[in-house]
Parts: structure tokens; C-alpha cells; sequence
């Protein structure tokens, strides 16, 4: 596809008059914070499993298109609306995180990067070719009565599903972070994350909280794959884009930050959004990694970096 | 019988039963590489590709295979490109080392792009079957003409992005003609890969030249997959569309109809200008009622041939119940082509097949077109040639041109 950026030259639309229209930024605004939560639900898991284990879960995307798969199947075959049955596919998640985790993940944890990457780019690939076998090339979507459902302040419209997505974000991250916080399993993990040799020395079963770790990681992925299911069209090969998009949101807001991860999300999407109104939509996701390379230059370690888990 | 006679022919029917090979002319087979997007996230479209070149291939060694050549078989040999460039180019020197004397692919144009070079080093011919963009013939052509090249190895049976251009302008003139309005604001929303790019320019110069009563009044591309059309769909919507004309793929498909209709964007019909995913049956399956009415100018078989009744009913059997369409269409019409390139050619020699490919005047193609398969000087097929096609009770039917319509086109959509 690349040959498109040498031969195309698009005509850059927005005739005079149209950038400035005011309803068509409040629009942009609204759209691109509501968006925001399901790209903050997208990076928690990732950031989550990173900032405990060092390991970067470049299966983090097929993973999810596996729950959207599962939110599909649940709609479709059993009638279960994602919006409630995201917490079956977030129970599912964390069963497979477990097992891939203490089956997989756990022989390479103190291996060179690149080892690592290989085995999470490896288990990337089985999701994604499980996923064409078992579900077909089609690109799916699953429909809810709430998809469709709008609601009207004056000229602009709020997305009655993406407010839903946004507020399970919001929910979902303060969760987590009571969990973190307050729970023992929560500490030792942080524990693990902080130093895992000084958390062995004082008795806590590292490869048993890496596993739990990981488990929470992944339900958090399923969770958010159930959710967005109605939101984004998927198929087998999704995985990738939805990985970039994580990784992206999780090095603006900070290497394994929650709250990073949140925020991250949040302004990835308001600058895409806001980025479709004022220049050539085809340019918008050069702002979201623009944005990347400046936080990269000014705040290497990302905007929350050093607050990890 | 006498038994020296008896002997003779007994010893030499022993010598023919046992020693086969140099005795009786074998059938050869040719192989031809069958490239396609099997997977990726134009895995649909490819799929649909590769199983209607397979039941080409068994139609054509059914019938006796390439009579000039012996009866010589087709071999099929599969590529996938995986819906990328550089998979693309890797299979196909795959596929060349594994001995294919001719090439089809690929259905992306950027996939297509990437084995057009590959196969002009190989000195392989390349029938392009499915691939809009212009670049992808036009390129090689103007190297032959600038004497950088000295063969052209590449020719496409299928429309080029231009084409579509000239005939999308054409239909829409005729079809708001036809239905007694004036619509005057087009809004063209397009995918900004290299086929959605070419088209979009396509149909902007086609109008240009055309100069008809409605105006193209915001273009709005997206990068392919989009993950969010909310914004591109505020834009259009504050252009206060008259027409909707989207250039789509599958995924971005599912996105942008619900958000229009989410966003009440009203307009008198949604017309695309040519593009997949406004008309397969998986998007009818999950799009449902926001496919309906819609209308796209894309190759469409031509079901008032009794081959293609004949064949759609075989695709809906070996697909698993789906329909004969645009891509399985012109692939399986691709297949054909190269039998009917090696039957004149009787030989698998590149040159030789260059030279028949340029002398091509295949009458017998099942899709819709204004005349026999042939190859110009850039290598396309001047005849190539889409139909407007429009959703009428969830089954896509050829509405326009009035030769090939089905049915009567519903336009202004009726309001939900």
C-alpha cells in the first residue's frame, strides 16, 4: 500500500469556512473523548502485564480479537449482549492468560528481549491464523439496539455506545487501581514490579503473582474486546493494528502506568479526532504518532513513566 | 495365427503395457500460479478469487484440457499474499521457482503492484485479473515505450481505476436522469490505500471532464482500517451531501453505514463509485438494512448468460453458500483467458505467450462488458466494464446499464 502515499495526491479537502465551523469541532471533541475510552480500555491490559512482568505482550491484539470473537459468538449464537456479556469473555481471557502465562510466558521471563519477542510474536500469530480457521476471513461486527442508539444535544450527538465503553473504562481503571492498592495480591504485584528479586527474598510466590499478573492482563484485554465488539469491525488479521494502536497509547501515557495508560488513550484519540477536522482525515493518525515522537523527544520515559503498578 | 506372428505381438503389447512412458504421449501440465490475498484483511475477497480459479482450472481440464498442447492440464499452484506487498513479491518468486509458466493475482492493487516487477525480471506473463489501480500496467507499458523494457509481461482483464472513473460519472448522470431529480452536492468519502486513492482520483477526473450538473463538493479519504469514522462522518455530514459516494473495503464498510445512519445524514441515496464491501454477502449478513437501496458501479457477472447461471450455482455449492460475484467472476474468467492464451500460443514459452496474450479476443466472458476480452497497448482491457449495482431486498442485482439491469434501480432511497 505503500505505493498509495507516492501516487496519490489527494486533494486536501476542508473548502473555507468548514474548519471553523464550531459544531463540527464540539462534534470532533465529543466523539474523540468518548472514542478515548475504548482506546484507554485497549492499553490497560498491555500496561498492566508490562509493568509487573518487563514483558512486552505483542500478542495483546489477538488476544483481544479473540474476546471480540467470543462477545460475537455470545450475540450472535446465545443472545448475550456484549454490553453484559463482557465480563464472561473477561473470566475466558483470564483462564487463557493464566495458562499461557505459566505454560509459555514463564519459560522465557528471564530470557534475552529478543527471545521474548519471538514467543509473544509467535502465540500472535497461532491466535491469528486460530482465528481465520475457526471464524472465517469476514469482517464482523456485532450490533446492539445501544450501536445504534444516539443522544442529541442540540447539533451534536453523544454515542449512547461509546459513552457506555467510556464509562466502563473510567470504572475498570479505578478497579484495578483499588486492586493495586488495597488488595495483598495487588501489593505483592507491586512488589514484583518494583523489584522482583527483593519481593522472592521476603517470601512472595513471584511466578505465581507473574501468573495472576498476566491472568488480570489478559481479562482486562477481554474485557475491552467484548466492549469495543460493537464499536470496531474486526477480522483475524486486526490483531496487529489494535497492537500499535496499544503500544502507541502506552509509551505517550508511560511504559506500565495505569493511570498513563488511561490518559494515553484519551488524548490519542481527541488528537486523531481533532486531527480529521482540521487537516486531511487520511493525516490523522500522522498526529497520533507525532504526538508519540514528541512525548518520545521531550519525556522519554512517557507522561506518567516511573509511576508503575 | 502363427506363433512367430503370436510371438511378435504379444512381446510388443508387453513392451507397450510395460514400458508406457516413451511409447504414448503423456499429457503435460502447465502451472499456473494462482496468487491471491487468502489472508489479511482482504481475506474474503481473496478467498472467493482463489476458489473460483480452482473451478476454472477443473472446468478447463474437464473439457480436455489445452487441446494444442496435447491435452495438457492445468496445475494450479496457490500463493497467498497475506494482503502485503512483500509477501506478495516473495510468493511469487516462489511460485516462479516451483516452475509457474504464467502468473494471476492478485485482487489488492498493492499486492498486484509489488509481483508486476518480479514478473518482468522472471520474463513470467502476468495476467492480472482483479486490480484497479492504473499504475500497475501503465508503469511497465511506458518503460516498453521509453525502451528501458523491451517486453511487457503484464496485462490486466479487469477495469482500471479510470474507467471506473469515466463509467461511475456516466451511471450517475444517467441514473438521476432516468429518476427525474437533480441532485447537485456529491460528497466522496474513500479508503486511502493505493486502489481507494486511485479510484477517488478516477472519479474526480472523470467528472472534471465530463462536467455534469451536480459538483463533487468535499473529498474525505481515511486510512485503511480506520478504527473510527465518527469525524469523517460529522465532515460530510456538515457538507450537506445530495449523494453519498463512498470508496470502501470491507472493514471500513461496516464502519462508515451504521455511522451514517447513527449521525441521521440525510441524502437522497448512497452511490459508490466502484469499491468492494457494499455487496458481499458476509457485509450483507452483518450490515443488513443499512446495505439496502445502496447502489455501487462495480464488474458484476452477467447473469443473462447461461454459463453464469450455471456457474453461480456451482460457486454457491463448493463457496458453502455464497454468491457469484465480482471477485469470484473475473477470476474465474481469468483462468479462462490463460487457457485460451495457451491454446493459441501452443507453447509455454514467454514470448510466445506475450504474443497470443497481445493478439486476445475471448468472446465467451461471463461478466458484464462491452465486448471480447482484448489487451491494448497498455496492456488492459479496453472492454472491461462495470454495472451499477444496487441492494434490493438484501441480494445485490444489476440495475444499470438498461442492457444488463435486472431489475428497476429504487432511486431516491426510500426513507427509513
Amino acid at each position: 500500500m505503500a505505493e498509495g502515499a507516492r501516487t496519490g495526491q489527494v486533494r486536501v479537502p476542508a473548502p473555507q469556512g468548514l474548519i471553523l465551523d464550531p459544531v463540527l469541532v464540539a462534534q470532533a471533541l465529543v466523539s474523540g473523548l468518548l472514542f478515548g475510552g475504548v482506546y484507554s480500555l485497549m492499553a490497560i491490559g498491555l500496561t498492566l502485564i508490562f509493568g509487573v512482568m518487563r514483558v512486552v505482550n505483542f500478542a495483546h491484539g489477538d488476544l483481544m480479537v479473540w474476546a471480540m470473537y467470543l462477545a460475537w459468538l455470545g450475540a450472535t449464537r446465545f443472545g448475550v449482549d456484549p454490553y453484559a456479556g463482557f465480563v464472561i469473555a473477561a473470566a475466558l481471557l483470564f483462564v487463557a492468560g493464566f495458562v499461557i502465562q505459566r505454560q509459555l510466558v514463564d519459560r522465557i521471563v528471564d530470557a534475552p528481549h529478543e527471545m521474548q519477542i519471538l514467543l509473544m510474536l509467535g502465540i500472535a500469530l497461532v491466535l491469528e491464523n486460530g482465528a481465520l480457521v475457526a471464524f472465517g476471513p469476514e469482517p464482523q461486527r456485532v450490533r446492539t439496539p445501544l450501536t445504534q442508539a444516539a443522544v442529541w444535544l442540540g447539533p451534536v450527538f453523544i454515542d449512547v455506545g461509546r459513552l457506555v465503553t467510556f464509562v466502563v473504562a473510567v470504572a475498570l481503571t479505578l478497579a484495578l487501581s483499588l486492586f493495586l492498592y488495597r488488595s495483598d495480591a495487588g501489593r505483592q504485584m507491586r512488589a514484583v514490579a518494583d523489584n522482583g528479586y527483593g519481593a522472592r527474598v521476603i517470601g512472595a510466590d513471584v511466578r505465581r503473582i507473574s501468573a495472576l499478573a498476566f491472568a488480570v492482563g489478559a481479562a482486562c484485554v477481554g474485557a475491552a474486546g467484548a466492549l469495543v465488539a460493537p464499536l470496531l469491525p474486526f477480522q483475524p488479521s486486526t490483531g496487529l493494528q489494535l497492537s500499535v494502536t496499544s503500544f502507541n497509547i502506552v509509551i505517550i501515557g508511560g511504559m506500565g502506568s495505569l493511570l498513563g495508560a488511561f490518559v494515553g488513550g484519551l488524548l490519542v484519540s481527541v488528537a486523531e479526532s481533532l486531527g480529521a477536522v482540521f487537516l486531511n482525515p487520511s493525516m490523522k493518525e500522522l498526529v497520533s504518532f507525532s504526538l508519540l515522537v514528541v512525548i518520545l523527544l521531550v519525556r522519554p520515559a512517557g507522561l506518567f513513566g516511573g509511576r508503575t503498578v | 495365427m502363427q506363433r512367430r506372428t503370436f510371438l511378435k505381438s504379444t512381446v510388443a503389447g508387453a513392451a507397450v503395457a510395460g514400458f508406457p512412458l516413451p511409447l504414448r504421449a503423456q499429457p503435460k501440465t502447465i502451472k499456473i500460479a494462482a496468487i491471491h490475498c487468502a489472508t489479511g484483511p482482504l481475506a474474503e475477497p481473496g478467498q472467493a478469487c482463489r476458489l473460483a480459479a480452482q473451478i476454472a482450472a477443473d472446468h478447463v481440464n474437464a473439457a480436455g484440457g489445452i487441446k494444442s498442447m496435447g491435452g495438457a492440464k492445468l496445475d494450479l499452484l496457490i500463493g497467498d499474499t497475506q494482503t502485503k506487498a512483500d509477501v506478495a513479491r516473495a510468493e511469487a518468486e516462489r511460485l516462479i521457482n516451483a516452475g509457474a509458466q504464467m502468473l494471476m493475482g492478485t485482487f489488492n492493487s498493492g499486492d498486484t503492484a509489488a509481483i508486476v516487477p518480479v514478473a518482468q525480471q522472471r520474463r513470467v506473463p502476468f495476467l492480472v485479473d482483479i486490480s484497479a489501480a492504473d499504475p500497475i500496467t501503465a508503469n511497465v507499458a511506458r518503460a516498453v515505450k521509453e525502451g528501458q523494457q523491451k517486453v511487457q509481461y503484464v496485462y490486466r482483464n479487469f477495469p482500471t481505476g479510470t474507467l471506473f472513473g469515466q463509467r461511475a460519472v456516466q451511471y450517475f448522470t444517467e441514473i438521476f436522469k432516468e429518476a427525474g431529480v437533480s441532485p447537485k452536492r456529491v460528497v466522496l468519502m474513500h479508503c486511502n490505500d493505493l486502489f481507494g486513492t486511485n479510484q477517488s482520483k478516477g472519479f474526480q477526473a472523470a467528472h472534471k471532464a465530463a462536467n455534469p450538473s451536480w459538483e463533487i463538493v468535499e473529498v474525505i479519504p481515511w486510512p485503511e482500517p480506520p478504527s473510527d469514522l465518527s469525524t469523517e462522518v460529522s465532515r460530510a455530514k456538515a457538507a450537506k451531501p445530495d449523494i453519498i459516494a463512498p470508496i470502501t473495503r470491507p472493514a471500513s464498510a461496516l464502519l462508515l453505514l451504521p455511522e451514517l445512519r447513527k449521525q441521521r445524514v440525510e441524502s437522497m441515496g448512497i452511490v459508490g463509485p466502484g469499491s468492494p464491501g457494499l455487496y458481499e454477502a458476509g457485509q450483507l449478513t452483518v450490515l443488513k438494512d443499512d446495505l439496502e437501496h445502496v447502489m455501487t458501479s462495480i464488474p458484476w457477472p452477467n447473469f443473462k448468460h447461461p454459463r453464469a447461471q450455471k456457474l453461480a450455482e456451482e460457486y454457491l455449492r463448493r463457496s458453502g453458500g455464497k454468491m457469484l460475484d465480482t471477485n469470484s467472476g473475473y477470476s474465474y474468467d481469468g483462468i479462462h483467458v490463460i487457457a485460451d492464451v495457451l491454446e493459441r500460443a501452443k507453447s509455454t514459452e514467454p514470448d510466445a505467450l506475450v504474443d497470443a496474450l497481445k493478439k486476445t479476443s475471448y468472446k465467451d466472458t461471463l461478466m458484464v462488458s462491452s465486448g471480447p476480452v482484448m489487451f491494448n497497448e497498455i496492456g488492459d482491457n479496453p472492454n472491461a466494464s462495470p454495472a451499477m449495482v444496487q441492494i434490493l431486498k438484501q441480494k445485490p442485482v444489476a440495475v444499470w446499464p438498461k442492457e444488463h439491469a435486472l431489475a428497476k434501480f429504487v432511486f431516491p432511497r426510500p426513507k427509513a
